[in-house]
């Protein structure tokens, strides 16, 4: 009980310090941007202009949360490594698998926080369009791209642990990679090749990151409802990731010379 | 009763940052230990290794090998690091958050809450002097405001042992004495306190015992009194001058030395001191001063490494 207390105290002064971080700002601004050019668009192509904007709203949601968690992920340890603050943490009567945890759910908060302001403008946007009756309709979408980020904060944490910055954005991008494309990627290699291959890429298939299970909101843009994607195997699927690759940052941690 | 620092026999081995397959041994087969409320100054030149056995103290980095505990129990475990104040060398804090911000995340996690944590970081920030300051952003923090604040986060929660590296390094004077007198309070209170000092006459003024290291070895450790040697102690005699007696007693006492108005005659121990100090006064000279003095720390620290790097010509 008292360790739930240890990581919920981590988690609230990491997300206090990220929230008056200007990076935080300078990015928000950045999506804002985005979203203006989306209707912006609107205006010059043909189609549903409630869908399009669906498209372009939840598109961005998805994409400033990965860019947000990649961007502060990456450093939440390091950072605190290479300026020292670790030191006086480390100090007290703490845990260092709760304060790995209480890193990540601080950054989770962070993505919480950020989900929702988006939404609200996303509700907004879809209001002045005249179609903010499918706004909760799209609900499950935020809810997997929300589960999303979550893998890619988990990972970020990983490798703020181990290296720095730089190398730790090169391969948290390049989970996000995978993750985004494998399931095309394996489709389009095992229709086209030898049986051999075939195999392996298949076997590979349930090692590799797969986003295809987050990926619901062009099902629901477009009126197709979930078609066999489900919201409780998302889950498990992204909880399953989180604990591996959070028990390998624990282990990488636990051994840690915090010199 | 059990002890809140017992090292024995560490030792740590780092690789060389660039060159992995070059070592540093940055701690020599170290063994001391601490008793219950005593104050520890812990003196060594740059690089002696002090802030690495600190280190290993608080469990932040392992021995190679050897053996540390720290009441009873290994370094790093969580109970036993309740019961520590650790200030860390240079420190720095989370530049978004407020002085207050700051210990009261920390006092958290030290397990105080509510009202009687609200109370010990106020009280805690006027001790340091950074009470006015408190609602600031620690970004905007000087060096040593942020001084102040990491020694405020070290005794928060009453810690057992406090454990301090180089708390007076970017102080002004007054801020000096400030945490000379926390470091008086905290022994006065029963605490344990070891702390690293480059600033001698701190570590004289405060120290129970002053624990000496030497290019990661241990030097000597004990009260000043038990460190100065014999032979460190200096006999001088000093007597009234007068520019006629000048040749005469040049011929007699070889080394004798004019400061402004006297002579001054350096004697190499006790019975050389006795010998020279009755001829003066058999030749009716006036005996201003004889004495034997004492070194003080910055002395005897200068005077080990002068024969540690003559021992190794
Ligand atoms: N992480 C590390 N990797 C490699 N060498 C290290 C590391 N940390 C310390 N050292 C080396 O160990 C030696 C002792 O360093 P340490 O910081 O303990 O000295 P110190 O006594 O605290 O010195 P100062 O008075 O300058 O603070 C130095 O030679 C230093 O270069
Ligand atoms: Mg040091």
């Amino acid at each position: 009980m008292d360790s739930v207390k240890r990581i919920a105290n981590v988690s609230f002064y990491t997300f206090l310090e990220m929230v008056r971080s200007k990076v935080l700002y300078i990015l928000l601004f950045f999506a804002l941007f985005i979203f203006a050019l989306g209707i912006g668009i609107t205006q010059m192509t043909i189609g549903n202009v409630q869908d399009i904007i669906s498209d372009i709203g939840l598109g961005t949601i998805e994409i400033f949360s990965t860019v947000l968690s990649i961007f502060l992920g990456i450093s939440l340890v390091h950072k605190e490594l290479s300026l020292k603050t670790l030191h006086p943490l480390l100090a007290r009567p703490i845990a260092r698998p709760e304060y790995i945890l209480g890193k990540f759910f601080g950054m989770v908060l962070l993505i919480v926080v950020e989900i929702f302001v988006m939404c609200i403008i996303f509700a907004i946007l879809l209001t002045v369009f005249g179609g903010f009756s499918r706004f909760f309709g799209y609900m499950p979408a935020v809810y997997t791209i929300f589960l999303q980020t979550c893998t890619v904060i988990s990972v970020a944490v990983l490798c703020s642990t181990l290296t720095e910055p730089a190398v730790a954005a090169m391969l948290t991008i390049s989970f996000y990679l995978i993750g985004a494309t494998s399931y095309n990627l394996v489709y389009a290699i095992t229709s086209r090749t030898s049986d051999f291959v075939k195999n392996v890429v298949t076997t590979l298939r349930y090692v590799l990151p797969d986003f295809s299970h987050f990926n619901i909101k062009d099902n629901l843009v477009y009126g197709r409802g979930l078609e066999g994607l489900s919201l409780g195997f998302a889950s498990v699927y992204a909880l399953l990731i989180i604990v591996i690759v959070l028990s390998l940052a624990v282990m990488f941690f636990n051994n840690k010379e915090i010199s | 009763m059990v002890k809140p620092i017992e090292l024995k026999n560490v030792r740590k081995v780092f690789s060389h940052p660039m060159k992995v397959w070059t070592k540093i041994e940055s701690v020599k087969d170290l063994s001391f230990s601490m008793e219950q409320g005593e104050i520890i100054g812990f003196v060594g030149h740059n690089g002696a290794g002090k802030t690495t056995t600190i280190k290993m103290i608080m469990g932040f980095i392992r021995p190679t090998s050897g053996e540390i505990s720290v009441f009873g129990k290994k370094p790093g475990d969580r109970e036993v690091k309740s019961k520590i104040g650790f200030l860390p060398e240079r420190p720095y804090f989370y530049s978004e958050l407020t002085a207050m911000e700051v210990l009261k995340y920390f006092g958290k996690l030290s397990g105080l809450s509510g009202r009687i944590l609200a109370d010990k970081a106020e009280n805690v920030l006027k001790k340091v002097g950074l009470f006015d300051d408190r609602n600031r952003k620690l970004a905007s923090y000087s060096k040593g405001m942020l001084q102040r604040i990491g020694l405020a986060q070290a005794i928060i929660h009453d810690p057992e042992l406090v454990i301090m590296d180089e708390p007076m390094s970017g102080l002004d004077p007054i801020g000096r004495k400030e945490v000379k007198d926390i470091i008086r309070g905290l022994k006065r209170d029963g605490k344990s306190v070891i702390f690293s000092s480059h600033i001698l006459s701190d570590i004289e003024n405060l120290s129970d015992r002053v624990l000496i290291i030497e290019h990661g070895k241990l030097k000597s450790f004990g009260s000043l009194h038990e460190i100065i040697r014999p032979e460190d102690v200096r006999y001088t005699i000093e007597f009234s001058c007068d520019k006629s007696m000048k040749d005469a007693v040049f011929a007699l006492f070889d080394g004798v030395r004019i400061v402004s108005d006297r002579f001054v005659l350096d004697c190499a121990d006790i019975s050389d001191f006795n010998s020279k100090l009755a001829e003066v006064v058999a030749k009716g000279y006036t005996v201003l001063n004889a004495a034997g003095s004492y070194p003080s720390l910055e002395e005897i620290v200068f005077k080990e490494i002068r024969e540690e790097e003559n021992g190794q010509r």
